[in-house]
């Protein structure tokens, strides 16, 4: 009994530092709960990703209940685009249950050094060494396609710095499908949000400003989560005793991790979380081919 | 007016969410503190390898019924998981109070693709 509450302890301490790290970060607290709990604390990749997959949604569920109510959430694109999401979820959890663990923590490692990219980008950008090409420099209104009209995407919200309502169109919508899908599959397969894909869809693709991709993809990512999980908890890959302390702990970590954000987020602080980040991708990448091998 | 709509839309889908993730969390809080009372029903040792944990609906019904700290705690989580999926099926009726019916099929999709998992997991987990 004693053992099992000492267990239980730690793994809901490391879930509040994973929570707090990965809000701070904005990469979400999965794809940090999943290196610690396989890692450091020998956890069963499915079962870490189990675990993970329930704290996830319920932190995007908390998070999206306010983006919706601030408006900054598209639902109606989130909608349509979540028949993709979900699909991929659902191919991503059945494949988790047919490859190698080995190669879960190999595709693991792969995602979590493509979603360090862009922070790399903007750390070195920063830091002055190198001009980064301004992204949001594509002034020329993108021309929504027909898709886009007929689904009606096109949106609105209030942003405070600039003190009036952002008005945007899509385009692209079958490149966003793509990618969505993509992202659903990654979701699934590892039990990660993967929000970095789907802003990549919103953001890049489609040409929903970043603030509103953002949104959109929390409101996204609980009903992909959700896809996957009834597969993972079937499958018996959901431990109570490991996902209860993880999603609690998650959901606390990043509650807090949110409001710490303005006060926290300096760029000493980014930059040693990118090293340690970079470093763990890099374990995951030698523990599936350690195993394999 | 059916900026109105829209507008309920948002604070119904919002107010789902919310009461979702608070009422899933107390019933694993609720779950746990069971547990740390009455104990685990007989295991000392690993989670994994002594402690038998509910993998069907019906197994989490049983253990409910006697109120099995693992069950309640199990029951929570399957709520977290509901909680995007009733999102879901609470934003079809509101796209047909919009009598946005496109969005209604739309969403209706969604749905079927989540209630889908979990049969294709019953067949194929």
């Amino acid at each position: 009994m004693t053992h099992l509450l000492i267990q239980f302890l730690v793994i809901l301490g490391v879930s509040v530092v994973a929570g707090v790290v990965g809000s701070l970060l904005g990469l979400g607290g999965g794809i940090i709960v999943i290196p610690a709990l396989t890692l450091f604390l020998h956890v069963d990749f499915r079962v870490a990703a189990g675990a993970s997959i329930v704290s996830i949604i319920a932190t995007s569920s908390g998070s999206a209940a306010t983006y919706v109510r601030d408006r900054l959430s598209n639902i109606r694109v989130g909608m349509f685009l979540e028949i993709l999401t979900s699909v991929g979820a659902v191919c991503g959890a059945l494949l988790a249950g047919l490859v190698k663990g080995s190669a879960l923590f190999v595709v693991f490692a792969l995602v979590l050094l493509y979603s360090l990219y862009p922070m790399g980008r903007k750390i070195i950008a920063e830091l002055g060494l190198r001009r980064c090409p301004d992204e949001s420099a594509d002034l020329e209104a993108p021309q929504p396609d027909r898709l886009a009209l007929k689904l009606g995407f096109s949106g609105s919200y209030f942003d405070p710095a600039k003190g009036r309502q952002v008005e945007y169109n899509l385009r692209r919508v079958g490149a966003g499908s793509a990618i969505m899908y993509m992202a659903g599959l990654a979701s699934g397969l590892l039990g990660i949000g993967s929000g970095v894909f789907k802003v990549l869809a919103l953001d890049t693709a489609m040409g929903m400003p970043m603030k509103a991709s953002t949104a959109t993809s929390n409101f996204m990512i609980g009903v992909t989560a959700a896809a996957s999980a009834g597969i993972y908890f079937l499958r018996g890959d959901i431990d109570p005793l490991i996902a209860a302390p993880v999603a609690l702990g998650v959901l606390g970590g990043s509650f807090v991790g949110t409001r710490l954000l303005s006060r926290l987020a300096g760029e000493s602080i980014r930059i040693v979380f990118f090293i340690v980040l970079a470093f763990i991708s890099i374990q995951m990448l030698l523990r599936g081919f350690n195993i394999s091998i | 007016m059916k900026e109105d709509r829209t507008r309920a839309t948002e604070l119904i889908v919002s107010a789902v969410l919310r009461s979702g993730v608070l009422i899933s969390a107390a019933v694993i809080l609720m779950g746990l503190v069971l547990f740390v009372v009455h104990g685990a029903g007989g295991g000392e040792g690993g989670i994994a390898a002594t402690l038998a944990f509910p993998r069907s609906i019906a197994q989490v019904w049983a253990g409910l019924r006697s109120l099995d700290p693992i069950s309640v705690i199990t029951l929570g989580l399957l709520l977290v998981i509901l909680t995007p999926v009733s999102r879901v099926a609470v934003s079809i009726f509101a796209f047909a109070m919009e009598r946005d019916w496109r969005y209604v099929a739309i969403t209706a999709l969604v749905l079927t693709v989540l209630v889908a998992s979990f049969l294709v997991g019953e067949v194929g987990g």
